[in-house]
């Protein structure tokens, strides 16, 4: 496969709608400044769009991708040519995914990445067919383990699935998703976009009779459209999650997902930096929680994605039995030493704190219904309180576990060495009740993660702290 | 029992820190001024002034006396052949441990008022986060790059 291939002309598609999307605002602000009966406006934008098209088939001509030399050699560019060649040993990891454009052709799109430190992937091929890509995978494995042919595909068949949702899984999470409110926000968003074109007054005519009639109605019919939220958020939650199967290889966790559009995620098992066990607010009481992991390299290098959901939901008790196959190094098991009793004034307190002046501005702004308020600051009282039954930590030989809650509560596995620093803090006032907070931080793509458990004991915190020490960690090593 | 950080900044840094406290005062006394000026032509209370006076005088009391003050009695760091550890904060104190073998690079860095007092700030970033030792003696600063980026090893499997 060494001779220059052009990938599938339905990139020039992609390329076309990639461009008008990024031209979209431009454009609508050029026709909407203008005046309403600017024909040649609609020609100049007519034009555009021509142009942008154009532009997608000659950037698809233009790019070629080969495979020579133990590289992958990438030549693009429309006025300015690009060559780019990446040397195989430099690339963690080939993504596949399939969207829309590319599903109805058989085709995928390969994201190539590799342990550079800018953002973005190294290279996209938008639309290549599922066998150029396996031919690339198949190189890449050859070049990455020797030249050992006859083992490369039983290695692919060696990928074992360690998880997969099951349907009923599937309907819990996505009815407990949050992505509720996104799609309520996204509706009244919306209203307020094409206010003027529906016809509210014609509506609320004739509807008017029926409302003053019945404020019953009005209730019904603000629960009707919350249940429609809820029933969209759960079908997009449905599409994006359904399939998910998590696949352990040698050396690589592959994550697929989606119905619409597939979506594969490769993770270097030696690029996982930490691990977080998640139980939100409504999961918690039903014993359900997710499983994130967070990576420092292959397809997950900007910040926002460097956290991966491994497990979207599962049983609390089947996680143990799941990840001792594929994060055996973390050890999940332990008893969590729990903040002192002493500690709980100051959680009470600071959940007071927080909540009064909001519930006195609600109590002051809005009378007589401003004093529900108060019941404000009884929910922030409760939350403290469990965030104070939350906080407690776990240490073992190489790893450390911190447990606390802000809104949801979280377990952070952390081995020491992906510990990249140690914090310990007092406050004047923790000093007085020999309370010290403890935060930990580690790589998580471009940024960090990490946890921060508050108002443990010193003699803890101070547990812990030298437990990270490098120095006496040395002195043990000369010892024997 | 791991002893605390011994080595303390360089004294000409509080210094510095109180000249920045100084500058950073303009901006209240530019408002007390406006505030004074406005009094006198509105013919409003004459306590505004006052109060105005006050606040000022607390501010500045606060940003050139006490913090750097304070702040400077707090810092400490060492660095040890394996790891360096810092400690410093005004309300709350924190303490700070960064393995060695976590550093990724060292970097000095120097404003014009630290040149002018022959000072420096030296900077450690490991993959995820970034530490600062500041106002350093320059010479210091330099020895202590050289010093952190000849022990700094990463280990290339563990980030």
């Amino acid at each position: 496969m060494s001779e220059p291939k052009r990938l599938h002309p339905i990139s020039a598609l992609a390329n076309f709608f990639k461009q008008l999307k990024e031209l979209i605002i431009p454009i609508l602000l050029f026709v909407v400044v203008g005046n309403s009966e600017g024909l040649i406006q609609m020609y100049i934008t007519l034009g555009i769009i021509f142009l942008i098209l154009i532009s997608g088939i000659l950037t698809w001509l233009r790019f070629t991708y080969r495979i020579e030399e133990g590289e992958l050699r990438i030549e693009s560019g429309l006025i300015v040519r690009k060559k780019r060649y990446i040397p195989f040993e430099r690339i963690q990891s080939l993504d596949l995914s399939e969207g829309i454009l590319q599903r109805p052709f058989g085709l995928v799109k390969m994201t190539v990445e590799t342990a550079g430190s800018g953002t973005g992937a190294e290279a996209v091929l938008t639309a290549i067919s599922k066998e150029d890509a396996s031919r690339i995978q198949e190189a890449l494995s050859q070049a990455k383990n020797g030249v050992l042919d006859e083992d490369e595909p039983q290695e692919e068949k060696r990928a074992t699935v360690i998880y997969q949702i099951k349907p009923s899984e599937l309907l819990l999470l996505s009815s407990t998703s949050g992505g509720v409110g996104v799609v309520i926000s996204a509706v009244v968003a919306f209203m307020f976009q094409f206010a003027e074109v529906i016809p509210f007054e014609k509506v609320y005519k004739e509807l008017e009779a029926v409302i003053t009639s019945s404020l019953i109605f009005i209730s019904m019919l603000v629960f009707l459209c919350f249940v429609l939220a809820w029933v969209i958020a759960l079908i997009g939650s449905v599409l994006k999650y359904a399939n998910f199967t998590v696949k352990k290889t040698e050396e690589d966790l592959i994550i697929t997902r989606g119905l619409l559009e597939k979506k594969q995620l490769t993770i270097p098992l030696h690029r996982i930096q930490a691990l977080r066990i998640t139980e939100n607010i409504i999961r918690q009481p039903i014993g359900y929680a997710s499983v994130f992991i967070d990576s420092a390299g292959g397809s997950l290098k900007d910040t926002e994605n460097a956290r991966v959901m491994l497990l979207p939901i599962i049983k609390k008790k089947q996680i143990d039995a799941i990840l001792s196959n594929c994060l055996s190094e973390y050890q999940l098991d332990g008893k969590f030493t729990p903040a002192p009793t002493r500690a709980l004034k100051r959680y009470l307190l600071r959940g007071f704190l927080i909540s009064i002046p909001i519930s006195a501005a609600l109590i002051y702004f809005f009378q007589p219904w401003g004093y529900l308020g108060l019941a404000f600051v009884l929910v922030a009282l409760l939350f403290s309180y469990l965030q104070y039954k939350a906080a407690g930590w776990n240490l073992k030989e190489h790893q450390v576990i911190l447990r606390f809650r802000g809104i949801s509560k979280n377990t952070v596995y952390l081995r020491k060495n992906r510990i990249q620093s140690l914090t310990m803090s007092e406050s004047h006032f923790q000093k007085k009740r020999h309370l010290a907070t403890i935060q930990a931080m580690a790589m998580s793509g471009s940024g960090a993660t990490g946890g921060k458990v508050v108002d443990l004991t010193t003699e803890d915190v101070l547990r812990l702290y030298k437990w990270y020490s490098y120095s006496d960690v040395s002195n043990e090593e000369q010892m024997p | 029992m791991i002893t605390k950080p011994q080595k303390r900044i360089s004294k000409r840094g509080l210094t510095v820190w109180k000249i920045s406290g100084a500058l950073h005062s303009i901006i209240p006394l530019l408002l007390a001024g406006g505030a004074i000026t406005l009094t006198i032509i509105f013919d409003w209370p004459i306590w505004i002034i006052g109060v105005a006076l006050m606040v000022f005088a607390i501010y500045a009391y606060l940003a050139i006396m006490v913090i750097p003050t304070m702040r400077w009695k707090r810092w400490r760091y060492e660095v040890r052949e394996n790891e360096i550890e810092l400690q410093h904060g005004v309300f709350i104190i924190k303490r700070t441990l960064v393995p060695m073998i976590r550093v990724q690079h060292v970097d000095t860095q120097q404003g014009p008022i630290l040149r002018k007092y022959k000072l420096a700030t030296v900077t450690v970033s490991t993959a995820a986060t970034v530490h600062e030792i500041p106002a350093l003696d320059m010479d210091e600063a330099e020895e202590l790059r050289f010093f952190i980026s000849n022990l700094a090893r990463v280990a290339v499997d563990d980030v």
